[in-house]
């Protein structure tokens, strides 16, 4: 029975919507196109967090797991000689565990070593590292030559190369603290503009290997996930699970591109506001025109003995079907409209997120439903003898 | 009078909107399946008495009993109840869901009162002649035929009383004896009574009763007996 009733609900409702079909189609873009602006909105959201996501990832790294070195103040009072600090280094495979228990939090890293090694009797600055995860983190990295195939080949930056007269495809002889000596060749020199100019880049195990300090690292380079404030909280379960060591947000990077996409939101957020605000009034005004017009329908309705509330069900239903309709049109509407601002300001195109599909329904229902309060508080109170007389 | 062969009692009625009166201590007694015919000019309490007997108004003074329930008492819940289970109306400008299909307007009824029934909807327009417009809105139906559709309408639910308001009003002679003879047979048949409302001495004349109003008074109550040629 209650199958049949709503049956035929919705029969009188599609009914009276095909009559009304101008104000009816009038309502349905009103309501698609809010539906579709917050949807357009959010997907674009989404894909401005993607994009500056990639931005951050330009830089590298937003968080620095740094050891935590045994310091001691020198002197007493007014006279301080400086500080003594303890050479210190991180376990690597304490590292990777720790950063693999943080799941999805962690998008890339790298480990790095820096100690100086010979070449001959000049002392460089070199940075062991493996090179396919500088590859991946520093993905604008483009070596003149070749990144290095084997253990025995290196990246030198520019400056040093320059400095050394070094090209791609020149020996190079290191020698580390334990007195070994190894014959390296380069592959690519690298010009970052930055303090890497200057560094010797070599393999990771061969740099512990020669400095004998195997399985040590002296900083590793994380990027993480830095939405909705999320790098704190992995900061410091990083520190959590490494007793030794210290997590430090790169600020610039980090604080950056959070505070631009709260900017950006909020702007988001005002801007879907006032549409949906706009089409609340819009749904209003022409259903109220619409409860005027069917007054003496509506007055037959409850002459006929209809309850207030059951004659209210019938164009709560109508607006419903006008708000799941138009939520549902303008999903698609959004994600077109997405995918071209994006394209055409952002320069990254959109993802479909499943979620669009509840969230452009519900504001379709909710702007449907919030802009029929008025009107239907109207047709509730409606006196079926004088709406039957014409007044 | 038993009280069980009533269907209307009415003691010191009155209804009053402000300071002007429409209606004044009406006493009247209607027996189950009678057909009464209120007349009287323009605000004379026709339309306030058929309002209140319908349950659509409250009285200001005295009561009201249809069909056995006293509709002073009446939450605005039970008074529309009340209307879908013992009330079906018909009304001079018809009153039709212009979206509406002829049997879906019946189906309306229907809907209000429990549960939609096509077929049971077909057969009521069937007896009152429409079996053939079944499918046609409001707008492509004369003023005789859509009267038809509402007198199915309001015979659908097997009403204890049939209110008309004017059902006449808009027709032409040929239609308007159609409908009333229509209305006769389905009493006949159902066994409802018919309180109508008219200007025309011939349409009154087909009922058993008739009471003239003026001035929100009952100021002639008349026997009619028998049926114009």
């Amino acid at each position: 029975m209650i199958m049949k009733r709503i049956q035929w609900i919705i029969r009188v409702v599609m009914a009276s919507l095909r009559f009304r079909t101008g104000r009816s189609l009038l309502l349905l873009a009103v309501i698609a196109m809010a539906s579709s602006l917050a949807v357009a909105l959010g997907m674009v959201t989404v894909s401005m967090e993607r994009r500056i996501s990639d931005e951050v990832r330009k830089y590298g790294a937003n968080l620095l797991l740094l050891p935590e070195s045994g310091r001691m103040d020198l002197g007493s009072g007014a006279l301080a000689f400086g500080t003594l600090a303890e050479p210190a280094w991180l376990d690597a495979t304490a590292v990777e565990r720790a950063l693999a228990g943080q799941g999805g939090r962690i998008r890339g890293y790298s480990l790095h070593l820096r100690e100086p090694l010979l070449s001959g009797r000049v002392e460089l600055p070199v940075e062991g590292v493996r090179f396919d995860q500088i590859r991946r983190m520093l993905p604008w990295w483009e070596p003149v030559g070749r990144w290095p195939a084997v253990e025995s080949e290196v990246v030198i930056g520019a400056d040093l190369a320059r400095r050394l007269s070094l090209k791609a495809g020149d020996r190079i002889d290191l020698t580390g603290s334990a007195g070994v000596t190894a014959p390296m060749t380069v592959a690519g020199v690298v010009r970052t503009g930055g303090d890497e100019d200057r560094l010797l880049f070599i393999d990771l195990s061969r740099l512990q290997a020669l400095s004998g300090l195997e399985g040590r690292v002296s900083q590793v380079r994380v990027l993480a996930d830095a939405r909705s404030g999320l790098l704190p909280l992995t900061a410091a379960a990083l520190e959590s699970a490494l007793p030794g060591a210290r997590a430090r947000e790169v600020r610039q990077v980090a604080q950056t591109s959070a505070t631009l996409l709260k900017k950006v939101q909020l702007l988001m957020i005002l801007v879907t506001l006032v549409v949906l605000a706009a089409s609340g009034a819009s749904v209003t005004g022409t259903m109220s025109t619409t409860v005027l017009e069917r007054g003496r329908e509506i007055g037959l309705i409850k002459a006929m003995g209809a309850t207030r509330l059951g004659t209210v069900l019938l164009f709560a239903t109508e607006a419903c079907l006008l708000g799941v309709t138009g939520g549902l049109a303008g999903c698609g509407a959004g994600v077109v409209l997405a995918e071209a601002v994006s394209r055409s300001v952002f320069s990254v195109s959109t993802e479909f997120t499943p979620l669009a599909l509840p969230l452009a329904v519900t504001v379709g229902l909710l702007i449907a439903l919030a802009g029929s309060v008025g009107p239907m508080l109207s047709v509730y109170r409606l006196d079926p003898v004088k709406s039957l007389r014409g007044e | 009078m038993e009280e069980t062969q009533v269907i209307i009692r009415t003691e010191q009625l009155g209804r009053r909107y402000g300071a002007i009166t429409a209606l004044t201590s009406l006493d009247l007694v209607v027996e189950k399946g009678d057909w009464l015919t209120v007349m009287g000019h323009s605000g004379s309490g026709k339309s306030t008495l058929l309002n209140l007997l319908g349950g659509l108004d409250r009285p200001t003074e005295g009561t009201v009993q249809v069909a056995g329930q006293d509709l002073s008492g009446l939450s605005e819940n039970e008074l529309a109840r009340f209307r879908r289970e013992q009330i079906g109306i018909i009304f001079q400008q018809h009153h039709l869901i212009p979206y509406l299909t002829a049997l879906e307007n019946v189906m309306m009824a229907q809907y209000i009162h429990s549960v939609v029934d096509e077929v049971e909807a077909r057969g009521a327009l069937e007896r009152v002649g429409m079996g053939h417009r079944l499918r046609n809105r409001p707008g492509e139906l004369s003023g005789g035929e859509q009267q038809r559709v509402c007198i199915a309408r309001a015979i659908i639910n097997s009403p204890a009383l049939l209110l008309a308001d004017e059902p006449t009003g808009n027709l032409d002679g040929g239609a308007t004896r159609m409908v009333l003879e229509l209305l006769r047979e389905l009493r006949a048949e159902e066994g409802f009574s018919i309180v109508l409302v008219t200007h025309n001495q011939e349409v009154a004349a087909w009922g058993d009763r008739t009471i003239q109003m003026d001035d929100g008074l009952v100021i002639r109550d008349d026997l009619v007996g028998g049926t114009p040629a």
